[in-house]
């Protein structure tokens, strides 16, 4: 178990285990629209993590009952794979701290997907954690809202989300499996660029006022490198048909 | 090539209303993944499912039968319906092919049709509904042309199913889906022309 007592010297000269410094991300990789059968998909790489997201919809809602008049439902499944973790997390089937994410994950999409555009409609968000290592909540959103956009939902925004811990009294941006186990603190957050709108916030441990409004500038700076990924990954798709006749 | 823009990017500093678009604090911002033209101010949605318009021409499957009334699957979340009444009998099986114009739609999602044609045989190619419009192209002209090259009829239902009928199926088909993956890059139209010509002598 993770504890005080064996925790291992998380930052040494200034660097953390896997030598990044402080505020440094992890390398991030994103390719858009991967699945062909799916309206909207996305792969993710972030250091060790492994995502794939996927979006159908607006679509038929099912059951029925559930069914809203006057806009579209998000559902959202987030998921590990049995072979994603190296303890328990990986379990098959929905647990609890499954369906926490993935009630968490739906409302962040609950306040940037213009829900009034397809009323009565449904839109399934599916996220699948392949491999886990770390900041799979933050790599999920990451994924899906990149999946979103490439479905052609009507969005407000492109989210993005990034995770900030505390390692005494440092603060440490994007951690990992490790980093997260033992480190006093954990925050991973939700952002929506454009008016810089938190629209996740979940804390493990404490934080003073200043420390707060310390890793929330860390987090904004971060967005600023993974909404580029993103924005590029979509862009991608498109500029790779397009390069093929530009050359000729 | 014009600029793609994403959802929450501005496209203007001033309040102009657009399809795709919102204004927020006297702002205009995109709502959707796009290519973008300033002047005059349009997006043109690069993916993303057909919204129902009156005067849309649709082709669909019959999917239910019951008394005069049949449900048409148009590949769409909301129902679409055919109504006969006393002066318009209908007469379709199940799994038949129609071709219909939107006569309503109630609260978005109810599609009402009218003016059901059967289209009988032929093959049914689905393409991206965004992709629809630069099917169809200006004035028609760009289904005209493969229509005209290959001797099929064609008919395109803006719901993003096409019926293609008699000629040479394969090279439609072939142009059809050609146009869905490049229909965002410029000089589309000569490419294809070039391909009708090459691919027509042998």
């Amino acid at each position: 178990m993770a504890s005080k007592a064996n925790r291992p010297e998380l930052i040494v000269h200034g660097k953390r285990l896997d030598g990044r410094a402080l505020d440094e991300l992890r390398p991030l990789k994103i390719e858009a629209s991967v699945l062909k059968n799916a309206d909207g998909s996305a792969y993710l790489e972030w250091g060790r993590n492994k995502v794939l997201a996927a979006v159908y919809g607006p679509m038929e809602t099912q059951p029925k009952h559930m069914a809203d008049p006057t806009r579209a439902i998000i559902k959202c499944r987030y998921a590990m794979a049995p072979f994603s973790s190296l303890e328990e997390h990986g379990r098959t089937g929905p647990n609890r701290r499954a369906t926490e994410i993935s009630k968490v994950t739906r409302e962040v999409f609950e306040n940037v997907v213009m829900l009034n555009e397809f009323p009565g409609s449904m839109i399934n968000i599916f996220i699948e954690i392949l491999q886990s290592d770390g900041g799979t909540r933050a790599a999920g959103i990451t994924a899906a809202s990149v999946a979103l956009a490439s479905a052609g939902i009507h969005m407000r925004d492109l989210v993005y989300a990034v995770s900030i811990g505390k390692v005494g009294e440092h603060l440490i941006l994007d951690l990992n499996m490790l980093e997260d186990n033992y480190s006093d603190s954990d925050m991973p957050m939700a952002i929506s660029p454009r008016n810089d709108n938190v629209l996740l916030l979940q804390m493990d441990g404490e934080y003073t006022k200043e420390e707060l409004h310390k890793a929330m500038e860390m987090a904004k700076e971060a967005g600023k490198t993974i909404s580029k990924i993103q924005k590029d990954a979509l862009k991608h798709v498109y500029k790779k048909v397009a390069e093929k006749y530009e050359s000729e | 090539m014009k600029d793609i823009v994403l959802p929450g990017e501005m496209v203007t500093e001033t309040p102009i209303r657009a399809s795709h678009t919102y204004i927020e604090d006297g702002k205009t911002y995109s709502m959707v993944l796009g290519m973008y033209q300033k002047e005059p101010l349009s997006i043109v949605p690069l993916e993303g499912t057909w919204v129902p318009h009156i005067e849309d021409t649709v082709v669909g499957i019959v999917s239910s039968v019951k008394n005069s009334v049949y449900e048409v699957d148009l590949k769409f979340f909301g129902r679409s319906l055919i109504i006969g009444g006393k002066f318009e009998r209908f007469s379709f099986k199940l799994g038949d092919i129609v071709e219909a114009t939107i006569k309503d739609v109630e609260e978005k999602k109810t599609i009402i049709l009218s003016y059901p044609r059967l289209l009988s045989g032929g093959t049914l190619v689905s393409i991206k509904p965004a992709k629809i419009p630069r099917l169809i192209g200006r004035d028609n002209t760009m289904i005209r042309q493969i229509s005209d090259s290959t001797g099929s009829t064609i008919v395109v239902g803006k719901n993003g199913i096409v019926w293609v009928n008699g000629g040479d199926v394969a090279l439609a088909t072939e142009v059809i889906l050609r146009i869905q993956d490049e229909a965002h890059v410029s000089g589309l139209t000569e490419r294809i022309k070039k391909m009708m010509e090459t691919r027509m002598v042998k």
